[in-house]
């Protein structure tokens, strides 16, 4: 093929700028060398073939019976890959790795995806290395070293939020999002709005100061936790232990865990809920929690800094 | 045998819980290649990855196809690797399947290449014959529809026998009747 001259190649220029992405893919896909394989324009030599994907040999393989694994739609990085097509893909790499175990009698598979040149991908279609392990064959020599644990608190913070809109984790932004609503300052705070919760049961006609040992009678799938209002508001009247005429036996307080269920409350939603205790254990459960949130405040610092 | 990930998960452990649902964990552990690197991994204990059954191991690489989409976004990274070490001899350090979401960066050092080799054409050919013969003796394992087949036919097997333990009851109780003088 002749060399295109500056105009031609400019005109060319020219039309991919104005390319909508459709048309961009549809190029990238004449460009393919693996898309041209999988239609048989060029030879290979196949292992495997499905619906979804292809299996072939490569050749230039790090070991003996390096296979790539193949979507036939063509797609350049994962993250244009469907689920399904991944899904689809890991079982159908699963079965080949076990055959090449056999097949070889490897010590082991690698599975490998390169996205993007700097990760080492070579051809513009997405595709999984999967080869056997021999011990002590030098490929992938890279070795894990030790970080220090700042480090993962650092990659923590900046990733937390962006992983789990992606995941979807309703459940652990529940759980985060106060986490991250409270300001340093606000730990000394809460402590203080502690005392103003009380413990009732859904029959009772007083409420109670938590450390109260009538409080600590009402069992614990029966207790509920509401502010004085809330209360006042449905009829209660409070223990001599709230108006303070009369100090019932004090037990020592009981689980240390109740009072940190209750400024999760508060911040979560600034109104108490009447929250049944077989929940709380589950907010508190990371007693580790405490001291993350201490450091939460600060964490976003840090991650502004490691941006 | 201990095992460093199923210790996370027991709160015995340094690494950083990002997420976790019924079936899959992702954490930031303290041995990694290179800084931002993520793990994931399945919250049921499996050695390698021909023992995790099908839906966790499909649940176990969407995450991690998210988790590297999110470490493009953060970490501004030029591309990601996402690798599965199985078995001792591919450098599997703990026993636990894991993949391993490496972000990566120009020049950034970290050797995940290998030398590619130059294989004659025999010798591909021996072993895409050895493969694709192996491959055939495992039959088809991946339609659903067959799956679902065998399923149904399950649960056929399992009513009928239901409906005969009924009758088989019935029966019990009919002659019990008959005994009663």
């Amino acid at each position: 093929m002749p060399e295109p001259t500056e105009e031609q190649r400019k005109q060319w220029e020219e039309k991919i700028k104005n390319m909508s992405p459709e048309e961009l893919q549809e190029l990238q896909r004449q460009q393919c060398i693996f898309c041209q394989i999988i239609s048989g324009k060029i030879p290979s030599k196949k292992v495997y073939e499905d619906s979804v994907c292809w299996a072939i040999l490569d050749i230039n393989p790090a070991a003996k019976g390096h296979v790539l694994l193949l979507p036939k739609e063509h797609y350049a990085i994962m993250p244009q890959v469907p689920e399904k097509v991944l899904g689809h893909l890991s079982i159908v790499a699963k079965n080949l790795s076990q055959v090449l175990l056999k097949v070889l009698r490897g010590d082991g598979t690698t599975v490998f995806v390169a996205n993007g040149a700097a990760a080492g991908q070579r051809a513009q279609h997405f595709m999984v290395h999967l080869f056997p392990r021999k011990n002590g064959d030098g490929l992938l020599s890279a070795e894990e070293r030790l970080v220090g644990a700042d480090m993962a608190l650092k990659v923590k913070a900046a990733i937390e939020k962006k992983l789990l809109t992606l995941l979807g984790g309703k459940k652990e932004i529940q759980k985060q999002l106060p986490r991250e609503e409270i300001p340093s300052g606000a730990e000394k705070k809460v402590l203080a709005v502690e005392s103003e919760f009380f413990i009732t049961s859904p029959s009772a006609k007083r409420y109670h100061k938590e450390k109260c040992a009538f409080a600590q009678n009402i069992p614990e799938e029966n207790k509920v936790v509401l502010s004085r209002e809330e209360a006042e508001k449905t009829g209660r009247k409070p223990c001599t232990c709230v108006s303070g005429k009369k100090i019932p036996l004090v037990k020592p307080p009981k689980l240390p865990k109740v009072s940190k269920a209750k400024p999760e409350t508060t911040a979560a939603t600034a109104r108490p809920i009447a929250t049944k205790p077989k929940d709380r254990p589950k907010d508190k459960q990371p007693t580790p929690t405490k001291t993350k949130r201490g450091e939460g405040a600060s964490l976003d610092d840090i991650a502004k800094l490691f941006k | 045998m201990e095992c460093e990930y199923c210790d996370i998960l027991a709160g015995k452990s340094k690494a950083q819980l990002l997420y976790e649902d019924e079936k899959v964990i992702v954490v930031v552990k303290d041995m990694v290649f290179t800084p931002g690197q993520i793990t994931v991994f399945p919250r049921q204990h499996f050695t390698i990855m021909e023992q995790v059954p099908d839906e966790i191991l499909t649940k176990c690489i969407i995450a991690a196809d998210k988790t590297s989409r999110a470490v493009f976004e953060v970490f501004q990274s030029e591309g990601t690797n996402i690798l599965i070490r199985n078995g001792l001899g591919a450098g599997q350090k703990v026993p636990h399947f894991a993949i391993e979401i490496i972000p990566r960066r120009e020049g950034d050092g970290l050797n995940l290449q290998w030398q590619p080799k130059e294989m004659n054409q025999d010798d591909l050919d021996i072993t895409a014959h050895q493969l694709t013969e192996e491959i055939a003796k495992l039959g088809d394992f991946i339609s659903p529809k067959k799956r679902e087949e065998s399923k149904e036919k399950e649960k056929k097997d399992g009513k009928e026998v239901k409906i005969e333990a009924k009758e088989e009851k019935e029966n019990y109780l009919v002659k019990s009747l008959r005994k009663i003088p």
